[in-house]
């Protein structure tokens, strides 16, 4: 029993340092297998203790140092349902991750599995930290494992660029991060989460605990891509491996969410308990339109994936900053169900690219008339991001939308609505286009772009032939995306990980006095109210007019065309020039919205 | 008074390295400038550790009561540093990886796509 906590995190280090030293003498199919077994272990093992923890939260002192007289004195890890459920998932999508890579690569460095081990014990630690250092190095842990594997191929320009530019403006933020938790322990004295939020409570914010939240957040921030953090993901997401994309979209960048949910209802409940104003949610519908509206300007189709997963992160920011249980539940939801679509996307990129040997979609276009299934797959998962009633996404928008209403923020389902109808719309356009062969074949909305450099696919020969081990992962990824809401008991076990990632107190009491109370009985979320479905329905017709409208918008009338590209374009274009790539920028744009979430924060105070 | 002037300095230097980061043009600049930058984070942690009149957290020869600086802040900044030598190590890889390849130390000569 003492042994579960631990395993997670320490299995796949130890698994990761035997390969390094074991994988020249082993064939790669023993590499191959081990990694995979291990990150399913782990997975099995995270959703153990997930459901363990539903029944009040599970706290593990490492090589037993419990607290003495209420102080700790050693080194948590605090398990609660949202710390297991998330540290499951993204064991999940490395095991998925793992599988399509069998063929993804023909050769593949012994160093790939290696990497993708230490992600994942980063990762989960990340979920699992009880105090402050923890959580700083896995999160440092992750940056570094996260930007050697974006740099796999280091024979490329892209590559390089990309990996650059995500280390060094993620590096920036956890500086950030670190000053604020210096800053933290120098005011509370202690670096677990649970003293430090006992240490605060009782008193009002001042202007060190909230520069410290800011430092903090804003590290956790950068990772999650919020506006104007964001400039290095479409970069590094475009150029890293596909298997390595899958987990970037689909696990790490929400985990910096996470990150802040929990330091925020921990640590800084009670001084910040009222006084955030709308900034979080503020930051959230930023996001959202900025990655809506960029994700069907883009050609190089995992760039379009790119920012589709910025206009997902903005929805779920504003789940987080409603600051409700049911905004959480959908957040929690949403993560999960993104997740998965996401890695679907990026698995079917990787396929087409060894099959066809590009990502680009002028590229591309027709010529996957051969491959229904994938079509199926792209059309599929198009529809799941417009939040088609049913799937996954449309049961944690329906969830955001309420909290958000119940918050004062009714409007926000305008926000969520585009993003549904642009990031939908893009994909389906792609799936039309490439696998039906509609529409012109360079329908390039903007002939200025700087043409895609080409990715070498990373199987040669025998192209025709697509492993099946390649299109199953990218199959079931896309069937569990858009099915979630059918699996039995998904929101109640949502609504109970929200419950206790909120219950800052009780997280505080399991660590500090070790009395695990049992959550409160989970209301059974209400059913979701019909003008949900009447907006999903809309999101869902609006998606596909979209991509209907850039499919023949070469043959609209000339007027209407110039009525629309005259101020539209220009303002596209300059959006786009913001994007610049430089690292510098990145880097400026960071300090202004440190400075700006700062002093956003400190107004909304007075 | 004494630990005033170090978050100052602490500050001071974050903020140069910020500076530097962003003007750079060179990679090989740009990585050492985030090491300046990550020295700021350096002098922060011993300032908050620091306590007047304090030795060394070394308890041989002293009695336990004695006043000393908090090792945990030392603690965290010899963390810090093992970090930094990762990061550090992996990004001048990276630029030296550019530039035997493409014979540019300027990231922005790396560029394959934008917008």
């Amino acid at each position: 029993m003492r042994i579960l906590p631990v395993l997670p995190i320490v299995l796949p280090l130890a698994v990761a340092a035997v390969l390094l030293a074991g994988a020249k003498i082993v064939s790669r199919v023993v590499v191959d297998a081990v990694s995979t077994a291990t990150a399913a272990v782990v997975a099995v093992a995270s959703a153990a203790l997930a459901w363990q923890a539903s029944g009040g939260t599970l706290v593990s002192w490492l090589s037993g140092w419990t607290p003495i007289g209420g102080t700790p004195v050693g080194i948590p890890l605090v398990i609660d349902t949202a710390a297991g459920a998330l540290a499951a998932f993204a064991a999940l999508l490395v095991c998925a991750a793992l599988v399509y890579s069998w063929r993804y690569f023909q050769e593949v460095e012994d160093f790939f599995h290696v990497l993708m081990l230490l992600l994942l014990a980063a990762m989960v630690a990340f979920c699992l930290a009880g105090d402050l250092f923890t959580l700083f190095v896995s999160f440092e842990l992750m940056t570094v494992a996260a930007v050697a594997l974006t740099a796999y191929h280091t024979e490329d320009r892209g590559p390089l660029q990309g990996a650059l530019g995500f280390g060094v403006t993620n590096l920036v933020g956890s500086f950030l991060a670190l000053t604020g938790v210096a800053l933290l322990y120098g005011r509370a004295g202690t670096l677990s989460l649970a003293s430090a939020g006992a240490a605060l409570a009782g008193q009002p914010a001042d202007g060190l605990v909230t520069l410290a939240f800011v430092l903090v957040s804003t590290g956790f921030l950068v990772k999650a891509a919020v506006v104007p953090f964001h400039f290095w993901l479409a970069d590094a997401h475009a150029v890293a491996p596909a298997p390595v994309s899958m987990l970037l979209s689909g696990i790490m960048v929400p985990l910096g969410l996470y990150g802040v949910a929990r330091v925020l209802w921990v640590v800084f409940a009670e001084p910040l308990a009222a006084d955030l104003g709308g900034v979080l949610v503020g930051a959230g519908v930023l996001t959202a339109l900025v990655g809506a509206v960029l994700c069907p300007a883009q050609r190089h189709l995992k760039r379009l994936l790119a920012y589709s997963t910025i206009g997902h992160v903005g929805m779920l920011l504003i789940g987080l900053g409603v600051r409700s249980v049911d905004g959480l539940a959908g957040l929690g939801l949403g993560v999960v169900a993104h997740g998965l679509v996401k890695a679907a996307l990026f698995c079917s990129v990787g396929v087409l690219l060894n099959r066809y040997g590009s990502v680009s979609e002028d590229d591309l276009h027709g010529r996957g008339r051969d491959f229904a299934l994938l079509g199926v797959v792209w059309a599929a998962c198009g529809l799941a991001l417009a939040d088609v009633p049913g799937s996954g996404l449309f049961l944690a928008r329906a969830r955001i939308e309420e909290a958000a209403a119940a918050a004062g923020y009714g409007w926000v389902a305008g926000v969520l609505l585009i993003v549904a109808v642009l990031t939908g719309g893009a994909v389906l356009r792609v799936a039309i286009r490439v696998f039906l062969g509609w529409g012109p074949p360079d329908a390039g909305q903007d002939p200025s772009e700087e043409a895609a450099e080409e990715e070498d696919p990373e199987t040669t020969g025998q192209r025709r032939v697509t492993a099946l081990v390649m299109v199953a992962p990218a199959v079931a990824l896309a069937v569990a995306g858009l099915g979630l809401w059918l699996v039995p008991g998904v929101e109640a076990a949502a609504h109970t990980a929200a419950e206790q990632l909120h219950d800052g107190a009780g997280y505080t009491e399991a660590v500090l006095t070790g009395s695990s109370m049992v959550p409160p009985a989970v209301s059974p979320g209400e059913p979701i109210a019909l003008s949900s479905f009447m907006l999903a329905g809309l999101s869902t017709a609006g998606a596909i007019g979209i991509a209907a409208l850039s499919l023949c918008w070469h043959a609209a009338p000339k007027g209407l065309r110039r009525a629309v590209e005259r101020p539209g374009l220009p303002a596209l274009n300059t959006l786009r020039r913001l994007h610049s790539g430089h690292v510098g920028d990145h880097i400026a744009w960071l300090t202004l919205g440190t400075a700006m979430f700062g002093g956003l924060l400190a107004a909304a105070m007075r | 008074m004494m630990s005033g002037l170090a978050y100052g300095v602490a500050g001071f230097v974050l903020l140069t390295g910020l500076w530097g980061i962003v003007t750079s043009r060179d990679s090989i600049h740009l990585v050492l400038c985030l090491s300046v930058a990550q020295s700021g984070t350096y002098v922060l942690l011993l300032a908050i550790g620091y306590r007047e009149g304090g030795t060394a957290p070394v308890f041989q020869g002293v009695p336990p009561s004695a006043p000393a600086v908090d090792p945990v802040a030392q603690a965290l900044a010899l963390t810090d540093i093992v970090v930094a030598a990762v990061v550090l190590a992996l990004l001048l890889a990276l630029a030296v990886q550019a530039h035997k390849r493409f014979g540019t130390r300027d990231p922005d000569e790396l560029r394959a796509l934008r917008g």
